[in-house]
């Protein structure tokens, strides 16, 4: 325990969302300051958390900074010295400025020259004199979605110290002994009940809970197993890990309890993985409410009880749920069950605002509430949801008939185009916005709307993930497959393009109409059409954007969202870089695909490398063809170049084809790198910029022929191994 | 506990805290945060503390006293401490015990929940504290008002009165609450309730839209003309009235249907303007330069 590093930050209750991201923060940015402090890391760093602490522990660090040499370069020994030899005022200069004798300069050969040097050894400080230090950088090197200003400073010259939540103690210990540290209060904040936060030997437990003594109280701590021990005494599980399975255990029991399950179909993970970090000690309880509420639809029920009160929903063995609900309580209460009904209470109430915005919202169609939209600003260029709901329309249609060339669904397409924002101006999505879209598709269906049409509604947002298995799938979509996939695109194409023309692009963290989401949805949309609709299309973003009114920009910020896209499936970035090169309007995601999904099996064959590592230099030298050179033919006499010739023929057809019907590129990519030894031969055995021009112009003109054929296939200069 | 015992029990607490007790503010506002007492106060460096009910009227909220749970006016109990203590959650935690909530037999928690509004160039950081699941209370960091940077940060919770009273007293309908003296809110407030819905969604009144509609547009116009006239005059309370006075009109304008969209974001800005044209200047008036020799007591 002699040299174990414990600190532990109390706060006030970090937002839950924040936490697993900032604990590992906490880590990397401890080790990276401990390393630029030069202090070693004699065990690996622990990290733990709750919504009041973050904390890191190094059971062993080094007890002083290494040693640390430092070679300080002077003037350039032919300015430092005379013609005899001796040091001229600016090499003395030099000595006296160190501080050194002029034999303990030394002489230092550079690329530039000689150059005067003198080494300094600088003997490490202890570690208790450095950790200060490390703290502040720690602190200021955090970083949160939003930070807060609470009137604190730190004293390393920079003044105000902004931070997720205040901060309300810190533990900071070094072998068992407190580092001193501390955070100032700015001056207009000086006041009685406004004290420095001074790091100390004590930490705080469950705000309400205890084993001893009064809750809340400061305890003190000698290491972290004393810490832990006594937080486990005062009510705080510190493992996320313990209290994530804490609560799934007991979710399970107290479903059994109830005879059904937790309904996991429903709830996702995002529930589970959220609500450990709302607590501190969880104890799960649970409660009923009126079965006639199971007459609300599944989606509003669960909504209600998962986004709004984090309560789990239960079902039956058939997957249809009962009139329960669970909920995990940051308390260890004396009587369950008075919280058990307080929040019953809640439940009921929320469910029924729910029925009156169901029943009000239905005395309408869902066509009469497309007119209310008008009320409702998309953006103040692009103008109301309901113009925006005529672009859908028009573009949805659009794109049913002329991309998808199903001129049979387009009604429904349009249909579903002109509906799909309509439950914007539904009371029920103005109170639970988590059911856009979902609302809108059970209101249409509820008016007879055919599932072509009501399903498109109900997963128009979807996919936001980018993965390949998230939802929806094909079998939720059912017979709505491809009018879903028209309005899903044309949606996401018009705020994306729309807000482009419109100046709204994102920058760096900045995205506040979630373009970079609507832009990755619509290119995962294209990647898996096939998949998700049945259709087989290389649609390339060309073909579905209106190029008018969008620059630069907009294309370049598409191919990084395709690129991503790719990425995020586990491609490799070089390979994904090679299939995605050229013009982005030209571009087909699914092509992508394909290529990347063969082209891992070549990179590393001897062949393929070699044409990849030649590739650059075929590039280059092809750019010198004129573009007015007459073809010749025929020129060619060098055994070398003959044969490249020969191969560029006979696999050019292969390659073309390919490229061409959209599949078999294992085939062709295999014969891309076939051509790898001809083209090294040819680079060895032959002059391409011959004295004579027209063999000059044959043989760059062989090279442009071959660069054309790979670039169909990827721009292989991409994929050259790293250098070593 | 009564309704009106709560607001007793509740002032009482903050002021043995050390706050001062004002009124609400006696205009048509949607929250306190809106009086100045909050709103100019946290301004500049000069320590304030405070607490007040604000009887706080939503239009959009209006539900003619069917719904048990929404109202047109609700009751804010209003505290601002600036600075902030180190200790404002403890004391929070304290209050509620004053009232009979006994943490140890609840589950109480701070889940995160930022305030914005863009009306008064306006935001901060903190939570909605929950009881039992149910939203009791928001508490703020006050980051910026009118667009100005604060410091020192205040804190400023809001107590929502009738959900607090429902929890305590037991009742699922906010309208049988014990208001105190033998009366329910439902005797007190019920009539008022009806009433203000029906002007705010101007349903059975007999005023067509057209005249419901130009008569609000006309008395904003009127009224944003003379708070811009009293803050050119320097009058910054009185001009903040009229600001007031304009949010109002425009949240009537906006649940009567009258506005459209573009008409619509048009409003928030000019009340937008004038709120941190307000703010601006005030701040300018109590820098701790101009503040320090006179609002030392």
């Amino acid at each position: 325990m002699d040299r174990e590093l414990l600190l532990e930050i109390g706060t006030e209750e970090i937002p839950a969302s924040w936490l697993p991201g900032l604990t590992i923060q906490v880590g990397q940015a401890l080790e990276a300051r401990l390393k630029e402090a030069r202090l070693s890391l004699d065990e690996p760093i622990e990290t733990y958390s709750t919504p009041r602490r973050l904390t890191a522990r190094v059971g062993k660090i080094g007890e002083r900074q290494d040693d640390r040499e430092e070679l300080v370069m002077g003037p350039p020994v032919s300015a430092a010295f005379n013609a005899d030899g001796q040091l001229t005022p600016a090499g003395a200069g030099f000595a006296k400025k160190q501080g050194v004798a002029e034999d303990a300069i030394e002489r230092i050969a550079t690329a530039k020259g000689e150059y005067l040097g003198v080494r300094k050894h600088h003997r490490g400080k202890t570690a208790v004199d450095v950790l200060p230090e490390v703290l502040s950088g720690l602190l200021r090197s955090l970083t949160f979605p939003r930070h807060m200003r609470w009137d604190a400073e730190l004293a390393d010259g920079k003044g105000d110290l902004p931070f997720g939540r205040p901060i309300r103690w810190l533990l900071y210990l070094y072998g068992g002994r407190v580092v001193p540290f501390s955070i100032s209060r700015s001056a207009p904040a000086q006041h009685g009940l406004v004290q420095d936060v001074v790091a100390g030997a004590s930490t705080y437990g469950h705000r309400f809970l205890t084993m001893s003594g009064r809750p809340g109280r400061a305890i003190k701590v000698k290491h972290f197993d004393d810490y832990k021990k006594r937080l486990s005494e005062n009510f705080v599980v510190i493992e996320r890990s313990e209290r994530h399975d804490r609560i799934a255990r007991e979710l399970d029991a107290e479903a059994r309890r109830r005879g059904g399950r937790v309904a996991s179909a429903l709830v996702g993970h995002a529930i589970l993985e959220e609500v450990p970090d709302l607590v501190e000690y969880p104890v799960v309880v649970s409660g009923t409410f009126s079965e006639e509420f199971l007459k609300l639809p599944e989606e509003v029920l669960s909504t209600t009880m998962i986004h709004h009160q984090h309560f789990f929903p239960v079902s039956n063995d058939h997957g249809k749920l009962l009139p329960v609900f669970l909920a995990v309580l940051n308390m260890e209460p004396e009587k369950p069950e008075i919280i058990a009904k307080n929040m019953e209470r809640v439940l009921t109430a929320r469910l029924r605002d729910a029925r009156f915005f169901l029943e009000s919202d239905r005395k309408k169609p869902l066509d009469a509430h497309v007119e209310r939209l008008s009320t409702v600003l998309f953006h103040k260029k692009l103008g109301s949801y309901l113009e925006k709901s005529a672009r859908v329309e028009k573009l949805a249609r659009e794109i049913c008939t002329r991309i998808f060339v199903r001129p049979d669904l387009a009604d429904h397409a349009a249909a579903a185009g002109r509906l799909c924002k309509a439950d914007l101006a539904t009371d029920m999505v103005r109170e639970l916005t988590e059911l856009q879209g979902t609302m809108g598709g059970i209101y249409a269906r509820e008016s007879g709307a055919p599932e072509e049409v009501w399903k498109a509604i109900y997963y128009h947002y979807l996919p936001v993930g980018v993965e390949a298995n998230s939802p929806p799938g094909k079998e939720q979509l059912g017979s709505a497959a491809i009018t879903w996939a028209a309005v899903s695109l044309a949606d996401k194409l018009d705020t994306v393009a729309g807000m482009f023309r419109a100046g709204e692009r994102p920058t760096g963290s900045r995205d506040p109409y979630g373009l970079r989401r609507s832009a990755q949805g619509l290119v995962r949309l294209l990647v898996d059409l096939p998949e998700l609709t049945g259709l087989n299309l290389r649609i390339t973003l060309g073909q579905l954007v209106d190029e008018s009114g969008l620059d630069e920009a907009f294309w370049s910020f598409m191919m990084d969202r395709v690129r991503f896209v790719l990425e995020q499936r586990g491609f490799d970035t070089r390979n994904v870089r090679s299939v995605t090169h050229g013009a982005p309007a030209a571009l087909s995601p699914l092509v992508a695909r394909r290529k990347l999904e063969t082209l891992p099996e070549f990179t590393d064959t001897m062949e393929f490398q070699q044409l990849a590592a030649l590739f650059k230099r075929v590039k280059n030298i092809a750019r010198n063809l004129a573009s007015d050179a007459p073809d010749l033919g025929g020129t060619l006499t060098e055994p070398a170049e003959l044969a490249l010739a020969t191969s560029v023929n006979s696999l050019g057809p292969v390659i073309e084809g390919t490229v061409e019907a959209g599949t078999g590129y294992r085939q062709a990519f295999a014969a891309a790198a076939t051509l790898g030894p001809s083209v090294a031969r040819f680079f060895d055995d032959v002059m391409v910029m011959a004295e004579d021009p027209k063999l000059r112009d044959a043989r760059l003109r062989l090279l442009k022929r071959l660069e054309g054929l790979i670039l169909q296939l990827a721009d292989v200069s991409e994929i050259v191994p790293e250098e070593k | 506990m009564t309704f009106q015992d709560l607001i007793f029990q509740l002032t009482s607490f903050w002021a043995s805290r050390g706050c001062l007790i004002q009124q609400g503010l006696d205009l048509e506002v949607g929250a306190g945060t809106s009086h100045p007492e909050t709103l100019l106060r946290v301004l500049g460096p000069t320590p304030w503390n405070v607490a007040y009910v604000q009887p706080s009227r939503r239009p959009d909220d209006g539900r003619f006293g069917q719904n048990p749970n929404r109202l047109f006016k609700h009751h804010q109990l209003q505290v601002i401490l600036k600075p902030s203590p180190d200790e404002i959650q403890r004391i929070y935690l304290e209050s509620l015990e004053a009232v009979g909530i006994n943490p140890r037999q609840h589950d109480i928690r701070f889940e995160e929940d930022n305030w914005e509004s863009p009306t008064l160039g306006a935001w901060g950081i903190g939570w909605q504290v929950m009881l039992d699941g149910m939203e009791i209370s928001q508490f703020t960091y006050f980051q910026q008002v009118g667009g100005i940077d604060l410091s020192p940060v205040s804190a400023e919770i809001t107590y929502g009165l009738e959900r607090i009273a429902m929890f305590l007293q037991k009742v699922d309908n906010v309208f049988d609450l014990h208001w105190g003296g033998g009366r329910s809110y439902g005797d007190v407030r019920m009539r008022e309730e009806v009433e203000q819905s029906k002007y705010a969604f101007n349903r059975d009144t007999g005023i067509g839209r057209e005249r419901y509609s130009a008569f609000h547009r006309s008395q904003f116009d009127e009224t944003f003309k003379f708070g811009q006239e009293l803050l050119a005059g320097g009058l910054l309370l009185p001009a903040l009235e009229y600001c007031l006075k304009c949010s109002h009109l425009f949240n009537l304008l906006d649940s009567s249907g009258s506005v459209g969209v573009t008409e619509r974001t048009a409003y928030i800005l000019r009340v937008r303007q004038l709120a941190i044209a307000i703010c601006k200047q005030y701040a300018a008036q109590v820098t701790p330069e101009a503040s320090s020799p006179k609002a030392e007591p």
